[in-house]
């Protein structure tokens, strides 16, 4: 053998055994896991087609501002790129993600990890590192294509930063449940399957629960108005009031109306990522400008939906926000599926999830 | 405590659902000896290391492996216990280096500990040649005798291994033979489950038989009962001579065939005194063994009514 005794075995580090999570597990686990990520794809390809694709659009969405002839294409075009760039990164983000636990033990490597020294925590933690990064180097990729918004002018760097952030948060939460869903359910073809229904969940469902629930809400009144009648057919109106005089008589009219209730069910609208992100970055912008920020858009939409009385009125309608809910429930949501993660990784194993083997 | 520095186990139960995979073992392995766990396919055996690794929770009974329970600080027993899954998979795109390095990392050892570690078992499971080689290109045996190593990578003081021999070509199983050995010798508690008898009786010092989730026995290898009259091969530079010979003496035998004969003897000293008799008698035997071993005997002995 080595010669070493077996009373020389506890190493030095081990003394740190007691705390459920230490940097040196989750920096351990994350590069372990992140060279298995580099060494398993091409990564040089899927960046590429991914600079390419985003290239793609940012041009188109360029020649088409200057066909309509808009002033400061920036705002438009870094619009349009982020948004585009959120779709195309939550199809990435459960691809990364949904096997991470599930395809570690249909591989036989989870269970002799899970005999190491490394925690439930770190081992969670780690790979949940490991697969947000890529991500976010998705994200640094586009860089460029931000500069050249920034070059166009119209955007300010604050609301670039302020994106990104809001980005990598939404990919990172995403990234959290698809993980935890590979940890929930055996088999990894199903936790994928899963995590896709989540992305479609998350960013269409909103949408059609939003409008399900805006019928629901819809109630029909009964408006009841007087209507003036003058005699000879010759309405009179005060100049200055706007007020009908010499009236001759006045008739009613009943009519039902139907009154939608967007204040009622905004909220559904406030898990959608694209609201978040939208409402969470775009800023104020003078309404009369030509051209078209998807970003204000999409922030007017969901704003107007939970503070109607507010209408469209130009600048910034509305201070009552939408993104901080939104944001708190990826937050939460995040938190609940690395918490759950956690919790399945722990051993020793008293019941046994249906279907799971332990090694 | 002293007696706990290995493995003890008292009366645990595991069930899966309506399956008692484990209804009843005890079970001892001390520091310093090799034990052997036998017993038939879906005897318990590998839910038996579950347990012991921390992986599993018993229904009920004791365990001590290292002077902890692994279940209440399962940590301190992975810190001393090193477990060799019966079948695991490897990192394909590492290399067999970074493999060990991970797993040292993952021990909590230092760096440069962990390169030291990697460098000193690569040499002990001779693949210092392909360390820097990717593990898919390694044979199967190869990636078993990695998984053995890494298994050692944290000098643990208790060894748990699920059929390490399996897959392995008989040079290699010879060398684990001599490193579960060596490994004895420092002290270190191993325990080991095989299908393959003849192995371990060359390996192990202790025994421990399992069927259907129970302790059928327990014993040293060496006070394992030998059934008396068992069958001897033997064989003679000149088989007609032997032959001939055996008819003189009136010792009932069997056809000789190309690897000799088989005669039936009752025990080591009826072997010797026919021996003796053949040398005098100007017999050239060159083979005399009992057929079988003492280890294959007792577990047919004990798994019997399962025909």
């Amino acid at each position: 053998m080595t010669g070493d005794s077996p009373a020389s075995v506890t190493d030095e580090a081990t003394q740190s055994t007691g705390a459920a999570i230490g940097w040196w597990g989750v920096r351990t686990m994350a590069e372990h896991e992140f060279r298995l990520r580099l060494r398993a794809g091409r990564w040089r390809w899927l960046l590429a087609a991914w600079f390419v694709t985003l290239l793609l659009l940012t041009w188109g969405l360029r020649a088409a501002l200057v066909a309509t002839g808009a002033a400061e294409r920036g705002v438009d075009m870094f619009g349009g790129l982020m948004l585009f760039m959120l779709a195309l990164a939550m199809l990435v983000v459960p691809a990364l993600t949904a096997q991470s636990i599930n395809g570690d033990r249909e591989r036989g490597v989870l269970a002799t990890l899970q005999t190491t020294l490394l925690t439930p925590a770190e081992i969670a933690i780690g790979k949940l590192v490991a697969a947000w990064a890529p991500t976010l180097v998705f994200l640094a990729v586009s860089l460029p294509l931000i500069v050249w918004c920034l070059v166009e002018g119209g955007v300010s760097v604050g609301r670039v930063i302020g994106t990104l952030i809001a980005t990598a948060l939404l990919l990172g939460a995403l990234a959290a449940i698809a993980q935890c869903l590979s940890a929930v359910f055996a088999r990894s073809t199903t936790s994928a399957v899963m995590s896709y229904l989540v992305v479609f969940a998350l960013s269409i469902g909103t949408l059609i629960a939003f409008f399900i629930g805006l019928m629901l809400t819809t109630e029909t009144e009964t408006v009841t108005e007087r209507i003036p009648v003058w005699d000879n057919g010759q309405p009179q109106f005060n100049e200055e009031t706007g007020q009908p005089i010499n009236v001759d008589r006045w008739q009613t009219a009943e009519y039902e109306a139907s009154v939608q209730q967007t204040e009622k069910v905004w909220w559904l609208l406030a898990p959608n990522p694209f609201a978040v992100l939208a409402d969470s970055t775009s800023g104020t912008v003078e309404w009369e400008r030509t051209g078209f920020d998807p970003l204000q858009t999409i922030r007017e939409g969901v704003r107007s939906a939970r503070d109607p009385d507010s209408g469209w009125s130009g600048v910034a309608s509305t201070e009552k926000a939408v993104w901080p809910y939104g944001l708190a429930f990826y937050l939460l949501i995040g938190v609940g599926a690395l918490t759950l993660t956690i919790r399945r990784l722990r051993t020793p194993y008293g019941v046994l999830p249906r279907g799971v083997r332990v090694a | 405590m002293e007696q706990r520095a290995g493995v003890e186990v008292a009366g645990i139960r595991r069930i899966f659902g309506e399956v008692i995979a484990v209804d009843h073992v005890d079970l001892a392995a001390p520091p310093g000896s090799v034990t052997a766990l036998v017993g038939p396919n879906g005897s318990g055996k590998t839910t038996l290391l579950l347990v012991l690794a921390t992986l599993l929770r018993p229904d009920s009974g004791t365990v001590w492996v290292a002077n902890h329970d692994p279940v209440t600080d399962p940590q301190a027993v992975r810190a001393l216990t090193g477990w060799m899954p019966d079948s695991f998979g490897t990192y394909d795109t590492l290399t067999a280096r970074e493999v060990l390095e991970f797993a040292a990392s993952a021990y909590r050892l230092r760096r440069d500990r962990g390169e030291q570690r990697a460098r000193e078992l690569l040499e002990l499971i001779h693949l210092a040649d392909y360390a820097d080689l990717p593990v898919h290109v390694l044979s199967r045996g190869q990636k078993q005798r990695l998984g053995l190593a890494r298994a050692l990578v944290h000098n643990p003081t208790v060894l748990l291994l699920d059929e390490p021999a399996a897959g392995l070509d008989p040079r290699s199983r010879i060398e684990l033979r001599g490193i579960l050995r060596g490994l004895a010798a420092d002290g270190r508690a191993v325990l080991v489950s095989s299908h393959v008898l003849a192995e371990l009786e060359t390996m192990a010092d202790r025994v421990v038989f399992v069927d259907r989730g129970q302790t059928v026995s327990e014993q040293e290898l060496a006070d394992l009962p030998r059934s008396e009259r068992r069958p001897w091969r033997m064989q003679a530079l000149d088989p007609n001579s032997l032959v001939d010979a055996l008819d003189r003496y009136g010792i009932e035998h069997a056809d000789p065939d190309a690897s000799g004969l088989e005669v039936l003897l009752s025990g080591d000293e009826a072997a010797a005194q026919l021996l003796a008799r053949l040398v005098r008698d100007e017999v050239r035997v060159t083979t005399c063994a009992p057929v079988g071993s003492g280890l294959e005997d007792a577990y047919l002995a004990m798994t019997e009514d399962r025909r």
